[in-house]
Protein backbone atom coordinates (compact mmCIF):
# COMPACT_ATOMS: atom_id res chain seq x y z
CA UNK A 1 0.00 0.00 0.00
CA UNK A 2 1.27 3.12 -0.67
CA UNK A 3 0.12 6.12 1.63
CA UNK A 4 0.70 9.89 1.17
CA UNK A 5 0.59 12.05 4.68
CA UNK A 6 0.10 15.49 3.51
CA UNK A 7 1.32 17.50 6.52
CA UNK A 8 2.34 21.44 7.09
CA UNK A 9 4.95 23.13 8.40
CA UNK A 10 3.36 25.64 10.65
CA UNK A 11 3.31 29.26 12.07
CA UNK A 12 2.68 28.67 16.14
CA UNK A 13 -0.11 31.12 16.20
CA UNK A 14 -0.29 30.84 20.28
CA UNK A 15 2.77 33.21 20.10
CA UNK A 16 1.44 35.83 17.74
CA UNK A 17 0.46 38.71 19.89
CA UNK A 18 -0.88 42.07 19.01
CA UNK A 19 -0.28 45.91 19.85
CA UNK A 20 -3.08 46.84 22.38
CA UNK A 21 -2.41 50.35 20.75
CA UNK A 22 -2.29 50.11 16.99
CA UNK A 23 -4.34 46.67 16.66
CA UNK A 24 -1.19 45.65 14.62
CA UNK A 25 -0.30 41.52 14.31
CA UNK A 26 3.21 41.43 15.44
CA UNK A 27 4.67 38.97 13.34
CA UNK A 28 8.16 39.19 13.81
CA UNK A 29 9.66 36.46 15.72
CA UNK A 30 6.90 33.95 15.17
CA UNK A 31 8.01 30.36 15.07
CA UNK A 32 7.18 27.84 12.46
CA UNK A 33 6.89 23.88 13.14
CA UNK A 34 5.82 21.26 12.32
CA UNK A 35 1.85 21.33 13.34
CA UNK A 36 0.37 19.43 15.93
CA UNK A 37 -2.44 17.95 14.15
CA UNK A 38 0.54 16.65 11.30
CA UNK A 39 1.97 14.18 14.48
CA UNK A 40 -1.68 12.80 14.73
CA UNK A 41 -0.99 12.11 10.39
CA UNK A 42 2.32 10.89 10.54
CA UNK A 43 1.04 8.90 13.48
CA UNK A 44 -1.88 7.47 11.38
CA UNK A 45 -0.53 7.18 8.08
CA UNK A 46 2.84 5.20 10.13
CA UNK A 47 0.57 2.89 11.79
CA UNK A 48 -1.87 1.73 8.68
CA UNK A 49 1.74 1.15 7.22
CA UNK A 50 2.62 -1.02 10.12
CA UNK A 51 -0.71 -2.71 10.05
CA UNK A 52 -1.10 -3.43 6.19
CA UNK A 53 2.73 -2.95 4.93
CA UNK A 54 3.40 -0.43 2.21
CA UNK A 55 5.54 2.75 2.55
CA UNK A 56 4.28 5.67 3.88
CA UNK A 57 5.63 9.34 1.85
CA UNK A 58 5.22 12.59 3.23
CA UNK A 59 4.03 15.58 0.76
CA UNK A 60 4.14 19.74 1.91
CA UNK A 61 4.25 22.96 0.39
CA UNK A 62 6.62 24.99 2.34
CA UNK A 63 9.38 27.23 2.15
CA UNK A 64 13.10 25.40 1.51
CA UNK A 65 14.15 26.77 4.49
CA UNK A 66 11.64 24.40 6.49
CA UNK A 67 14.11 21.40 5.33
CA UNK A 68 15.63 20.57 8.16
CA UNK A 69 12.31 20.32 10.16
CA UNK A 70 11.22 17.44 8.82
CA UNK A 71 13.91 15.06 10.64
CA UNK A 72 11.52 14.04 13.46
CA UNK A 73 8.64 13.64 10.83
CA UNK A 74 11.22 10.92 8.97
CA UNK A 75 11.93 9.47 12.01
CA UNK A 76 8.63 8.26 12.73
CA UNK A 77 9.08 5.64 9.87
CA UNK A 78 8.60 7.92 6.38
CA UNK A 79 10.00 7.17 3.31
CA UNK A 80 10.62 10.39 2.25
CA UNK A 81 9.37 14.14 2.71
CA UNK A 82 8.41 16.01 -0.30
CA UNK A 83 8.92 19.86 -0.02
CA UNK A 84 7.37 21.83 -2.57
CA UNK A 85 9.05 24.71 -2.90
CA UNK A 86 6.03 27.39 -2.05
CA UNK A 87 5.42 28.92 -5.40
CA UNK A 88 3.92 31.86 -3.88
CA UNK A 89 4.81 35.02 -1.27
CA UNK A 90 3.70 34.42 1.72
CA UNK A 91 1.32 32.00 3.18
CA UNK A 92 -0.42 29.76 0.37
CA UNK A 93 -4.20 29.37 0.02
CA UNK A 94 -6.41 26.90 0.38
CA UNK A 95 -7.51 26.22 -3.37
CA UNK A 96 -3.62 26.45 -4.53
CA UNK A 97 -2.42 24.31 -2.19
CA UNK A 98 -5.25 21.70 -2.63
CA UNK A 99 -4.45 22.14 -6.67
CA UNK A 100 -0.36 21.62 -5.80
CA UNK A 101 -0.86 18.50 -3.67
CA UNK A 102 -3.30 16.78 -6.10
CA UNK A 103 -0.86 17.35 -8.99
CA UNK A 104 2.21 15.88 -6.06
CA UNK A 105 0.03 13.02 -5.35
CA UNK A 106 -0.88 12.00 -9.12
CA UNK A 107 2.88 12.74 -9.83
CA UNK A 108 3.77 10.35 -6.90
CA UNK A 109 1.74 7.52 -8.63
CA UNK A 110 -0.35 4.42 -7.54
CA UNK A 111 -1.31 6.31 -4.68
CA UNK A 112 -4.11 3.76 -2.22
CA UNK A 113 -4.23 6.21 0.24
CA UNK A 114 -3.92 9.76 1.47
CA UNK A 115 -3.69 11.42 5.42
CA UNK A 116 -4.68 14.73 5.83
CA UNK A 117 -5.09 16.96 9.33
CA UNK A 118 -8.97 17.76 9.45
CA UNK A 119 -7.59 21.77 9.78
CA UNK A 120 -3.99 23.04 9.88
CA UNK A 121 -2.46 24.52 13.09
CA UNK A 122 -2.37 28.23 11.48
CA UNK A 123 -4.45 28.69 8.49
CA UNK A 124 -7.25 27.06 10.05
CA UNK A 125 -9.87 26.67 6.81
CA UNK A 126 -10.59 23.22 7.20
CA UNK A 127 -10.91 23.47 3.21
CA UNK A 128 -7.62 21.74 2.31
CA UNK A 129 -9.15 18.22 2.80
CA UNK A 130 -12.41 18.24 0.95
CA UNK A 131 -10.80 20.52 -1.85
CA UNK A 132 -8.14 17.43 -2.32
CA UNK A 133 -11.10 15.02 -2.15
CA UNK A 134 -12.31 16.95 -5.10
CA UNK A 135 -9.29 17.77 -6.91
CA UNK A 136 -8.26 14.10 -7.30
CA UNK A 137 -11.88 12.10 -7.62
CA UNK A 138 -11.24 10.44 -4.48
CA UNK A 139 -13.65 9.78 -1.69
CA UNK A 140 -12.98 11.24 1.72
CA UNK A 141 -13.81 10.41 5.36
CA UNK A 142 -13.15 13.43 7.19
CA UNK A 143 -12.99 14.33 11.17
CA UNK A 144 -11.32 10.14 10.96
CA UNK A 145 -11.04 9.20 14.74
CA UNK A 146 -9.74 5.65 14.02
CA UNK A 147 -9.08 4.07 10.18
CA UNK A 148 -8.69 -0.02 9.51
CA UNK A 149 -9.02 -1.56 6.05
CA UNK A 150 -11.28 -4.03 5.48
CA UNK A 151 -12.06 -6.34 2.32
CA UNK A 152 -10.41 -3.49 0.36
CA UNK A 153 -12.19 -1.01 1.51
CA UNK A 154 -11.44 2.11 4.44
CA UNK A 155 -13.53 1.83 7.18
CA UNK A 156 -13.63 5.05 9.71
CA UNK A 157 -15.27 6.12 12.98
CA UNK A 158 -16.27 9.90 11.87
CA UNK A 159 -16.94 12.17 14.38
CA UNK A 160 -19.16 14.96 13.99
CA UNK A 161 -21.04 17.37 16.82
CA UNK A 162 -24.02 15.32 17.70
CA UNK A 163 -23.25 11.85 15.92
CA UNK A 164 -20.68 9.40 15.42
CA UNK A 165 -20.66 7.58 12.32
CA UNK A 166 -18.89 4.61 11.24
CA UNK A 167 -18.23 4.80 7.40
CA UNK A 168 -16.57 2.77 4.42
CA UNK A 169 -15.27 4.08 0.89
CA UNK A 170 -13.43 2.07 -1.57
CA UNK A 171 -9.60 2.69 -2.16
CA UNK A 172 -7.84 4.80 -3.40
CA UNK A 173 -9.45 7.37 -0.34
CA UNK A 174 -8.60 10.26 1.67
CA UNK A 175 -8.68 10.24 5.30
CA UNK A 176 -8.28 13.50 7.37
CA UNK A 177 -8.27 12.93 11.04
CA UNK A 178 -8.75 14.58 14.19
CA UNK A 179 -6.05 15.47 17.16
CA UNK A 180 -8.13 12.27 18.84
CA UNK A 181 -7.70 9.74 16.85
CA UNK A 182 -4.15 8.63 18.40
CA UNK A 183 -0.91 9.31 20.47
CA UNK A 184 1.94 10.30 18.30
CA UNK A 185 4.84 8.32 18.84
CA UNK A 186 8.28 9.75 19.90
CA UNK A 187 11.31 8.12 17.24
CA UNK A 188 14.00 6.63 19.47
CA UNK A 189 17.67 7.46 19.17
CA UNK A 190 18.37 5.22 16.54
CA UNK A 191 15.26 5.78 14.52
CA UNK A 192 16.89 9.63 15.04
CA UNK A 193 20.05 8.67 13.88
CA UNK A 194 18.48 6.33 11.03
CA UNK A 195 16.28 9.05 9.42
CA UNK A 196 19.41 11.45 8.83
CA UNK A 197 20.04 9.07 6.16
CA UNK A 198 16.52 9.91 4.50
CA UNK A 199 16.04 12.45 1.84
CA UNK A 200 13.41 15.43 1.69
CA UNK A 201 13.00 15.45 -2.09
CA UNK A 202 12.64 19.60 -3.22
CA UNK A 203 10.49 19.92 -5.92
CA UNK A 204 9.65 23.14 -7.84
CA UNK A 205 5.69 23.79 -9.44
CA UNK A 206 7.05 24.34 -12.60
CA UNK A 207 9.93 21.94 -13.20
CA UNK A 208 8.36 18.83 -11.48
CA UNK A 209 4.73 19.62 -11.50
CA UNK A 210 4.24 21.65 -14.77
CA UNK A 211 2.28 24.06 -13.31
CA UNK A 212 2.21 27.71 -13.41
CA UNK A 213 3.43 29.58 -10.83
CA UNK A 214 1.56 32.15 -12.53
CA UNK A 215 -1.81 30.80 -12.86
CA UNK A 216 -1.70 29.57 -9.37
CA UNK A 217 -1.11 33.15 -8.16
CA UNK A 218 -4.06 34.07 -10.03
CA UNK A 219 -6.14 31.16 -8.64
CA UNK A 220 -6.55 32.25 -5.35
CA UNK A 221 -10.09 33.39 -5.31
CA UNK A 222 -9.74 35.57 -1.71
CA UNK A 223 -7.90 38.95 -1.86
CA UNK A 224 -6.36 40.05 1.59
CA UNK A 225 -7.05 43.74 2.12
CA UNK A 226 -6.22 44.52 5.86
CA UNK A 227 -5.53 42.76 9.24
CA UNK A 228 -6.00 43.83 12.48
CA UNK A 229 -5.61 42.20 15.95
CA UNK A 230 -8.16 41.51 18.48
CA UNK A 231 -7.99 43.21 20.99
CA UNK A 232 -10.15 42.65 23.96
CA UNK A 233 -10.76 44.77 26.90
CA UNK A 234 -10.67 42.85 30.87
CA UNK A 235 -10.24 43.99 33.76
CA UNK A 236 -7.51 41.87 34.56
CA UNK A 237 -7.66 42.08 38.46
CA UNK A 238 -6.26 39.13 40.42
CA UNK A 239 -7.11 38.34 44.19
CA UNK A 240 -5.16 36.28 45.89
CA UNK A 241 -4.34 35.49 49.25
CA UNK A 242 -4.21 32.43 52.30
CA UNK A 243 -8.20 33.60 53.47
CA UNK A 244 -10.70 31.69 51.07
CA UNK A 245 -13.44 33.22 52.57
CA UNK A 246 -12.05 36.89 52.30
CA UNK A 247 -11.23 36.25 48.87
CA UNK A 248 -14.52 34.70 48.11
CA UNK A 249 -16.59 37.41 49.55
CA UNK A 250 -14.00 39.60 47.78
CA UNK A 251 -15.32 38.25 44.34
CA UNK A 252 -19.14 38.73 45.43
CA UNK A 253 -18.42 42.47 46.10
CA UNK A 254 -16.72 43.46 42.65
CA UNK A 255 -19.58 41.21 41.12
CA UNK A 256 -22.28 42.84 42.68
CA UNK A 257 -20.50 46.61 42.81
CA UNK A 258 -20.19 45.90 38.76
CA UNK A 259 -23.99 44.77 38.07
CA UNK A 260 -23.10 41.51 37.21
CA UNK A 261 -24.89 40.04 40.25
CA UNK A 262 -27.74 41.59 42.51
CA UNK A 263 -28.85 41.14 46.22
CA UNK A 264 -26.54 39.61 48.38
CA UNK A 265 -25.81 42.26 50.47
CA UNK B 1 -32.92 36.47 -8.15
CA UNK B 2 -31.53 35.98 -4.60
CA UNK B 3 -28.43 37.97 -3.40
CA UNK B 4 -27.50 35.95 -0.42
CA UNK B 5 -28.16 31.62 -0.58
CA UNK B 6 -27.97 30.37 3.36
CA UNK B 7 -27.36 26.69 4.43
CA UNK B 8 -26.98 24.87 7.45
CA UNK B 9 -28.10 21.44 8.54
CA UNK B 10 -28.62 23.10 12.31
CA UNK B 11 -31.69 25.01 12.09
CA UNK B 12 -31.17 27.18 14.64
CA UNK B 13 -27.60 28.29 12.74
CA UNK B 14 -30.63 28.70 9.44
CA UNK B 15 -32.03 31.36 11.03
CA UNK B 16 -28.84 33.13 12.75
CA UNK B 17 -27.47 33.24 8.90
CA UNK B 18 -30.47 34.46 7.68
CA UNK B 19 -30.91 37.50 10.50
CA UNK B 20 -27.41 38.90 8.96
CA UNK B 21 -28.11 37.95 5.41
CA UNK B 22 -31.35 40.07 5.87
CA UNK B 23 -29.77 42.95 7.52
CA UNK B 24 -27.42 43.12 4.88
CA UNK B 25 -29.66 42.32 2.38
CA UNK B 26 -32.01 44.82 2.30
CA UNK B 27 -29.52 47.59 2.39
CA UNK B 28 -28.12 46.49 -1.03
CA UNK B 29 -31.88 45.84 -2.38
CA UNK B 30 -31.02 41.87 -2.73
CA UNK B 31 -33.38 39.41 -2.36
CA UNK B 32 -32.46 36.55 0.39
CA UNK B 33 -33.04 32.45 0.07
CA UNK B 34 -32.41 29.77 2.11
CA UNK B 35 -32.18 26.13 1.21
CA UNK B 36 -33.49 22.42 2.69
CA UNK B 37 -31.26 19.25 1.66
CA UNK B 38 -32.92 16.21 3.16
CA UNK B 39 -35.02 12.83 2.49
CA UNK B 40 -38.65 14.49 2.47
CA UNK B 41 -39.51 18.31 2.81
CA UNK B 42 -40.67 19.46 6.24
CA UNK B 43 -44.80 21.10 6.15
CA UNK B 44 -43.21 24.16 8.03
CA UNK B 45 -40.35 25.91 5.56
CA UNK B 46 -42.89 28.60 4.51
CA UNK B 47 -42.16 30.26 8.60
CA UNK B 48 -38.13 30.69 7.42
CA UNK B 49 -40.00 33.85 5.85
CA UNK B 50 -40.49 35.06 9.75
CA UNK B 51 -36.28 34.54 10.12
CA UNK B 52 -35.59 37.00 6.65
CA UNK B 53 -36.02 34.25 3.87
CA UNK B 54 -38.32 35.17 0.83
CA UNK B 55 -37.35 31.89 -0.57
CA UNK B 56 -36.71 29.06 0.75
CA UNK B 57 -35.39 26.44 -2.00
CA UNK B 58 -35.55 22.60 -1.32
CA UNK B 59 -34.23 19.37 -2.88
CA UNK B 60 -35.88 16.11 -1.55
CA UNK B 61 -34.59 12.87 -2.38
CA UNK B 62 -33.75 9.45 -0.23
CA UNK B 63 -29.83 10.07 -1.23
CA UNK B 64 -29.63 12.83 1.59
CA UNK B 65 -29.15 10.99 4.64
CA UNK B 66 -26.83 10.75 7.54
CA UNK B 67 -25.48 14.18 6.40
CA UNK B 68 -23.38 12.07 3.45
CA UNK B 69 -21.15 14.51 2.54
CA UNK B 70 -20.88 13.62 -1.28
CA UNK B 71 -24.93 13.67 -2.06
CA UNK B 72 -25.10 17.06 0.06
CA UNK B 73 -22.50 18.16 -2.04
CA UNK B 74 -24.09 17.93 -5.42
CA UNK B 75 -27.26 18.77 -4.00
CA UNK B 76 -25.90 22.68 -3.18
CA UNK B 77 -23.56 22.62 -6.13
CA UNK B 78 -27.15 21.77 -8.02
CA UNK B 79 -28.90 24.67 -6.00
CA UNK B 80 -26.03 27.28 -7.05
CA UNK B 81 -25.77 26.74 -10.15
CA UNK B 82 -30.04 27.16 -10.79
CA UNK B 83 -30.47 30.22 -8.58
CA UNK B 84 -26.79 32.04 -9.25
CA UNK B 85 -26.28 33.69 -5.85
CA UNK B 86 -23.97 36.18 -5.43
CA UNK B 87 -22.80 35.09 -2.10
CA UNK B 88 -23.47 31.48 0.41
CA UNK B 89 -23.51 31.46 3.85
CA UNK B 90 -22.72 27.85 5.05
CA UNK B 91 -22.92 27.07 9.08
CA UNK B 92 -19.22 26.17 9.64
CA UNK B 93 -20.65 22.97 11.41
CA UNK B 94 -18.16 20.07 10.76
CA UNK B 95 -20.54 18.80 7.66
CA UNK B 96 -20.89 22.69 6.37
CA UNK B 97 -16.91 23.00 6.28
CA UNK B 98 -17.03 20.16 4.39
CA UNK B 99 -19.58 20.22 1.36
CA UNK B 100 -18.79 23.99 1.15
CA UNK B 101 -15.59 23.38 0.31
CA UNK B 102 -16.03 20.31 -1.30
CA UNK B 103 -18.93 22.93 -3.59
CA UNK B 104 -16.50 25.46 -3.84
CA UNK B 105 -13.52 23.47 -5.08
CA UNK B 106 -16.57 22.61 -7.72
CA UNK B 107 -17.56 26.02 -8.90
CA UNK B 108 -13.72 26.94 -9.15
CA UNK B 109 -15.10 29.40 -5.97
CA UNK B 110 -13.51 30.90 -3.02
CA UNK B 111 -14.66 30.44 0.45
CA UNK B 112 -14.11 33.03 3.26
CA UNK B 113 -13.74 30.82 6.41
CA UNK B 114 -14.66 31.12 9.90
CA UNK B 115 -16.42 35.12 8.59
CA UNK B 116 -17.59 37.14 11.33
CA UNK B 117 -18.95 40.07 9.16
CA UNK B 118 -19.33 40.81 5.12
CA UNK B 119 -20.72 43.27 3.04
CA UNK B 120 -20.77 43.96 -0.95
CA UNK B 121 -18.45 46.68 -2.19
CA UNK B 122 -20.39 49.47 -4.49
CA UNK B 123 -19.07 47.09 -7.18
CA UNK B 124 -21.02 44.02 -5.79
CA UNK B 125 -18.09 42.28 -4.92
CA UNK B 126 -18.11 40.43 -1.60
CA UNK B 127 -16.08 41.80 1.71
CA UNK B 128 -15.73 39.69 4.39
CA UNK B 129 -13.53 39.74 7.70
CA UNK B 130 -12.71 36.33 8.73
CA UNK B 131 -10.84 34.91 11.78
CA UNK B 132 -7.16 34.41 11.88
CA UNK B 133 -4.55 32.42 13.86
CA UNK B 134 -6.77 30.94 15.83
CA UNK B 135 -8.85 34.34 16.63
CA UNK B 136 -5.65 36.49 17.27
CA UNK B 137 -6.79 38.63 14.61
CA UNK B 138 -9.02 39.28 11.80
CA UNK B 139 -8.81 39.34 8.18
CA UNK B 140 -10.46 41.39 5.40
CA UNK B 141 -10.90 39.54 2.28
CA UNK B 142 -12.74 40.71 -0.93
CA UNK B 143 -13.66 37.22 -2.59
CA UNK B 144 -13.01 37.31 -6.23
CA UNK B 145 -15.30 35.00 -7.50
CA UNK B 146 -18.92 34.37 -8.11
CA UNK B 147 -20.45 33.05 -6.11
CA UNK B 148 -18.19 34.03 -3.22
CA UNK B 149 -18.88 31.55 -0.30
CA UNK B 150 -18.13 32.00 3.43
CA UNK B 151 -18.59 30.03 6.39
CA UNK B 152 -19.85 31.04 9.49
CA UNK B 153 -19.70 29.49 13.01
CA UNK B 154 -22.80 29.15 14.91
CA UNK B 155 -23.74 31.92 17.21
CA UNK B 156 -21.57 34.59 15.45
CA UNK B 157 -24.61 36.44 13.74
CA UNK B 158 -27.98 36.87 15.89
CA UNK B 159 -31.17 35.36 14.68
CA UNK B 160 -33.68 38.36 14.23
CA UNK B 161 -37.86 37.34 14.17
CA UNK B 162 -39.57 39.54 11.69
CA UNK B 163 -43.49 39.50 10.04
CA UNK B 164 -43.31 37.02 6.57
CA UNK B 165 -43.52 33.44 5.24
CA UNK B 166 -41.52 32.71 2.52
CA UNK B 167 -42.33 30.80 -1.06
CA UNK B 168 -41.15 27.48 -0.76
CA UNK B 169 -39.78 25.70 -4.15
CA UNK B 170 -38.75 22.43 -5.00
CA UNK B 171 -35.81 22.32 -7.28
CA UNK B 172 -34.79 19.25 -9.46
CA UNK B 173 -31.29 18.50 -8.86
CA UNK B 174 -29.02 15.42 -10.18
CA UNK B 175 -27.65 12.93 -7.10
CA UNK B 176 -25.28 10.44 -7.39
CA UNK B 177 -25.07 7.56 -5.69
CA UNK B 178 -22.34 7.98 -3.32
CA UNK B 179 -18.85 5.87 -3.04
CA UNK B 180 -19.15 6.32 0.90
CA UNK B 181 -21.69 4.13 2.95
CA UNK B 182 -23.00 4.53 6.37
CA UNK B 183 -22.18 1.19 8.18
CA UNK B 184 -23.30 2.78 11.69
CA UNK B 185 -25.14 5.97 13.04
CA UNK B 186 -24.36 6.37 16.63
CA UNK B 187 -26.44 9.97 18.30
CA UNK B 188 -23.76 11.39 21.08
CA UNK B 189 -25.48 11.60 24.68
CA UNK B 190 -26.62 14.98 25.78
CA UNK B 191 -25.65 16.36 22.20
CA UNK B 192 -27.92 19.58 21.36
CA UNK B 193 -27.22 21.33 24.48
CA UNK B 194 -27.31 25.23 23.57
CA UNK B 195 -24.34 25.88 25.34
CA UNK B 196 -24.56 29.41 23.12
CA UNK B 197 -28.01 30.51 25.03
CA UNK B 198 -27.21 29.91 28.79
CA UNK B 199 -26.47 33.09 30.79
CA UNK B 200 -23.69 31.54 32.85
CA UNK B 201 -21.13 29.10 31.82
CA UNK B 202 -19.01 27.61 34.29
CA UNK B 203 -16.52 26.39 31.91
CA UNK B 204 -14.04 23.15 33.15
CA UNK B 205 -10.52 22.78 32.09
CA UNK B 206 -7.94 19.96 32.63
CA UNK B 207 -6.91 21.18 36.23
CA UNK B 208 -9.97 19.89 37.74
CA UNK B 209 -8.23 16.99 38.78
CA UNK B 210 -11.52 13.86 38.85
CA UNK B 211 -14.56 13.89 37.53
CA UNK B 212 -16.01 13.53 40.80
CA UNK B 213 -15.50 17.15 41.10
CA UNK B 214 -18.28 17.93 38.36
CA UNK B 215 -20.66 18.27 41.27
CA UNK B 216 -18.60 21.55 42.40
CA UNK B 217 -19.29 23.02 38.71
CA UNK B 218 -22.74 21.93 38.65
CA UNK B 219 -23.69 23.63 41.88
CA UNK B 220 -22.18 26.91 40.95
CA UNK B 221 -24.13 26.81 37.45
CA UNK B 222 -27.64 26.13 39.04
CA UNK B 223 -27.45 28.95 41.62
CA UNK B 224 -27.65 30.84 38.43
CA UNK B 225 -29.56 28.50 36.12
CA UNK B 226 -26.10 28.13 34.28
CA UNK B 227 -24.53 25.31 32.44
CA UNK B 228 -21.39 23.44 32.92
CA UNK B 229 -19.04 23.85 29.76
CA UNK B 230 -15.60 22.56 28.85
CA UNK B 231 -12.64 22.97 26.83
CA UNK B 232 -11.51 20.39 23.94
CA UNK B 233 -9.13 18.00 26.35
CA UNK B 234 -11.94 17.59 28.96
CA UNK B 235 -13.93 16.22 25.99
CA UNK B 236 -11.83 14.83 23.89
CA UNK B 237 -9.39 13.13 26.42
CA UNK B 238 -11.58 12.70 29.42
CA UNK B 239 -15.45 12.18 27.48
CA UNK B 240 -16.52 14.35 30.53
CA UNK B 241 -19.12 16.04 27.56
CA UNK B 242 -19.37 15.64 23.75
CA UNK B 243 -18.45 19.24 23.04
CA UNK B 244 -16.48 21.79 23.89
CA UNK B 245 -15.85 25.64 23.96
CA UNK B 246 -13.39 27.03 21.60
CA UNK B 247 -12.34 27.62 17.82
CA UNK B 248 -12.80 24.32 16.92
CA UNK B 249 -15.88 23.92 19.29
CA UNK B 250 -18.27 26.20 20.73
CA UNK B 251 -18.80 29.43 20.89
CA UNK B 252 -20.87 31.19 23.99
CA UNK B 253 -21.48 35.12 24.59
CA UNK B 254 -22.85 34.62 28.51
CA UNK B 255 -23.22 37.72 30.88
CA UNK B 256 -20.88 35.67 33.06
CA UNK B 257 -18.11 32.75 32.45
CA UNK B 258 -16.37 31.26 35.08
CA UNK B 259 -13.60 29.06 34.13
CA UNK B 260 -12.34 26.02 36.59
CA UNK B 261 -8.56 25.44 36.00
CA UNK B 262 -8.13 26.40 32.58
CA UNK B 263 -5.16 27.95 31.06
CA UNK B 264 -5.70 30.41 28.52
CA UNK B 265 -5.05 29.10 25.33
CA UNK B 266 -5.78 31.31 22.89
CA UNK B 267 -8.04 28.31 20.89
CA UNK B 268 -10.22 28.08 23.89
CA UNK B 269 -10.10 31.73 24.79
CA UNK B 270 -12.07 32.46 21.29
CA UNK B 271 -14.98 30.45 22.37
CA UNK B 272 -15.58 32.32 25.19
CA UNK B 273 -14.16 35.77 25.25
CA UNK B 274 -17.61 37.33 23.85
CA UNK B 275 -18.53 36.43 27.34
CA UNK B 276 -19.76 40.44 29.37
CA UNK B 277 -17.70 38.96 32.52
CA UNK B 278 -14.93 36.62 32.83
CA UNK B 279 -13.58 35.26 36.18
CA UNK B 280 -11.03 32.80 36.07
CA UNK B 281 -9.95 30.45 39.23
CA UNK B 282 -6.78 28.91 38.60
CA UNK B 283 -3.62 27.82 40.98
CA UNK B 284 -1.04 29.13 39.01
CA UNK B 285 -0.49 32.78 39.01
CA UNK B 286 1.30 32.59 35.56
CA UNK B 287 -1.80 31.36 34.09
CA UNK B 288 -2.11 33.27 30.60
CA UNK B 289 -6.16 33.05 31.34
CA UNK B 290 -5.84 35.46 33.86
CA UNK B 291 -4.95 38.23 31.29
CA UNK B 292 -8.20 36.77 29.54
CA UNK B 293 -10.41 37.56 32.62
CA UNK B 294 -11.80 40.09 34.45
CA UNK B 295 -11.48 38.86 38.19
CA UNK B 296 -8.84 36.46 38.68
CA UNK B 297 -8.54 33.90 41.69
CA UNK B 298 -5.38 32.26 42.59
CA UNK B 299 -6.53 29.48 44.38
CA UNK B 300 -7.17 25.20 44.15
CA UNK B 301 -10.08 24.99 42.92
CA UNK B 302 -11.90 22.40 44.63
CA UNK B 303 -11.03 24.29 47.67
CA UNK B 304 -11.92 27.64 46.09
CA UNK B 305 -15.29 26.85 44.78
CA UNK B 306 -17.29 25.02 47.86
CA UNK B 307 -16.24 28.49 49.67
CA UNK B 308 -17.30 30.35 46.60
CA UNK B 309 -20.62 28.85 46.77
CA UNK B 310 -21.56 29.24 50.36
CA UNK B 311 -20.64 32.72 50.20
CA UNK B 312 -23.10 33.48 46.99
CA UNK B 313 -26.02 31.00 48.86
CA UNK B 314 -25.58 33.11 52.47
CA UNK B 315 -25.22 36.38 50.61
CA UNK B 316 -28.38 35.12 48.41
CA UNK B 317 -26.46 36.48 45.01
CA UNK B 318 -28.62 36.37 42.09
CA UNK B 319 -27.34 36.89 38.16
CA UNK B 320 -28.63 40.79 37.90
CA UNK B 321 -31.25 41.10 35.57
C1 LIG C 1 -5.89 23.75 15.91
C2 LIG C 1 -6.25 23.67 17.37
C3 LIG C 1 -7.57 23.88 17.77
C4 LIG C 1 -7.91 23.83 19.12
N1 LIG C 1 -9.21 24.08 19.47
C5 LIG C 1 -9.53 24.10 20.78
C6 LIG C 1 -10.86 24.43 21.20
O1 LIG C 1 -11.75 24.68 20.39
N2 LIG C 1 -11.12 24.44 22.53
C7 LIG C 1 -10.16 24.18 23.48
O2 LIG C 1 -10.47 24.23 24.67
N3 LIG C 1 -8.92 23.88 23.11
C8 LIG C 1 -8.57 23.82 21.79
N4 LIG C 1 -7.30 23.50 21.44
C9 LIG C 1 -6.37 23.06 22.51
C10 LIG C 1 -5.78 24.22 23.27
O3 LIG C 1 -4.63 24.69 22.60
C11 LIG C 1 -5.36 23.80 24.70
O4 LIG C 1 -4.54 22.68 24.64
C12 LIG C 1 -6.54 23.48 25.61
O5 LIG C 1 -7.52 24.48 25.53
C13 LIG C 1 -6.07 23.38 27.05
O6 LIG C 1 -7.14 23.00 27.88
P1 LIG C 1 -7.16 23.34 29.44
O7 LIG C 1 -6.98 24.79 29.65
O8 LIG C 1 -8.39 22.71 29.98
O9 LIG C 1 -5.94 22.46 30.00
P2 LIG C 1 -4.46 22.84 30.40
O10 LIG C 1 -3.81 23.68 29.38
O11 LIG C 1 -3.84 21.56 30.80
O12 LIG C 1 -4.62 23.76 31.69
C14 LIG C 1 -5.04 23.32 32.95
C15 LIG C 1 -4.94 24.50 33.88
O13 LIG C 1 -5.47 24.13 35.15
C16 LIG C 1 -4.69 24.71 36.17
N5 LIG C 1 -4.84 23.89 37.36
C17 LIG C 1 -4.29 22.68 37.62
N6 LIG C 1 -4.70 22.23 38.80
C18 LIG C 1 -5.52 23.15 39.32
C19 LIG C 1 -6.26 23.25 40.53
N7 LIG C 1 -6.23 22.29 41.46
N8 LIG C 1 -7.00 24.37 40.74
C20 LIG C 1 -7.04 25.37 39.84
N9 LIG C 1 -6.36 25.31 38.67
C21 LIG C 1 -5.62 24.22 38.42
C22 LIG C 1 -3.29 24.73 35.62
O14 LIG C 1 -2.54 25.76 36.26
C23 LIG C 1 -3.52 25.00 34.14
O15 LIG C 1 -3.45 26.40 33.89
C24 LIG C 1 -6.93 23.55 20.10
C25 LIG C 1 -5.61 23.36 19.70
C26 LIG C 1 -5.26 23.42 18.37
C27 LIG C 1 -3.82 23.22 17.99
Amino acid sequence: MKIVACIKYSLDASEVKVDAASKELKMAGVPYKVGVIDKHVLEMAVSLQEAYGGTVHAITVGPVSAKESFREALAMGLEEVVLIENPLEGQVAPDVTAVVLAEAIQKLGDVDLVVCGEVSDDGFTYQVPPRLAEALNMPLISFARTAAIENGRLVADRDLEDSVQTVSVPLPALISVVEESNTPRRPTLLEAMKAKKKPVNIWNVETDLGLSAADLQQKAALEKVSAEGVVVHRKRQILKGDDLNALSNELVDLLLADHILEGGA
Amino acid sequence: MPGILVYSEKHQVVRELLGKARQVADEKGMAVAAVYLGESVPEDLADLGAWGADTVYTVASPLLVGLNPETYTDALAGVIAEVKPELVLVGATKPGLEISARTAARLGAGVASFCVDFDFSAEGVVTAQCMIYSGVGINTYQIKTQPALATVAPAVFEAVKRDGSAVVTALDVSIRQPAMTILEYKEKAAAGVRWEDAPVIVDVGMGMSDKSHLGLAEELASLFEGQVACSRPVSSERDWFPEWLGLSGKKIHADLCITLGISGSIQHVVGIRDSKTIVAINSDENAGIFSQADYGVIADLHEFVPILVAALKARSAKLAR
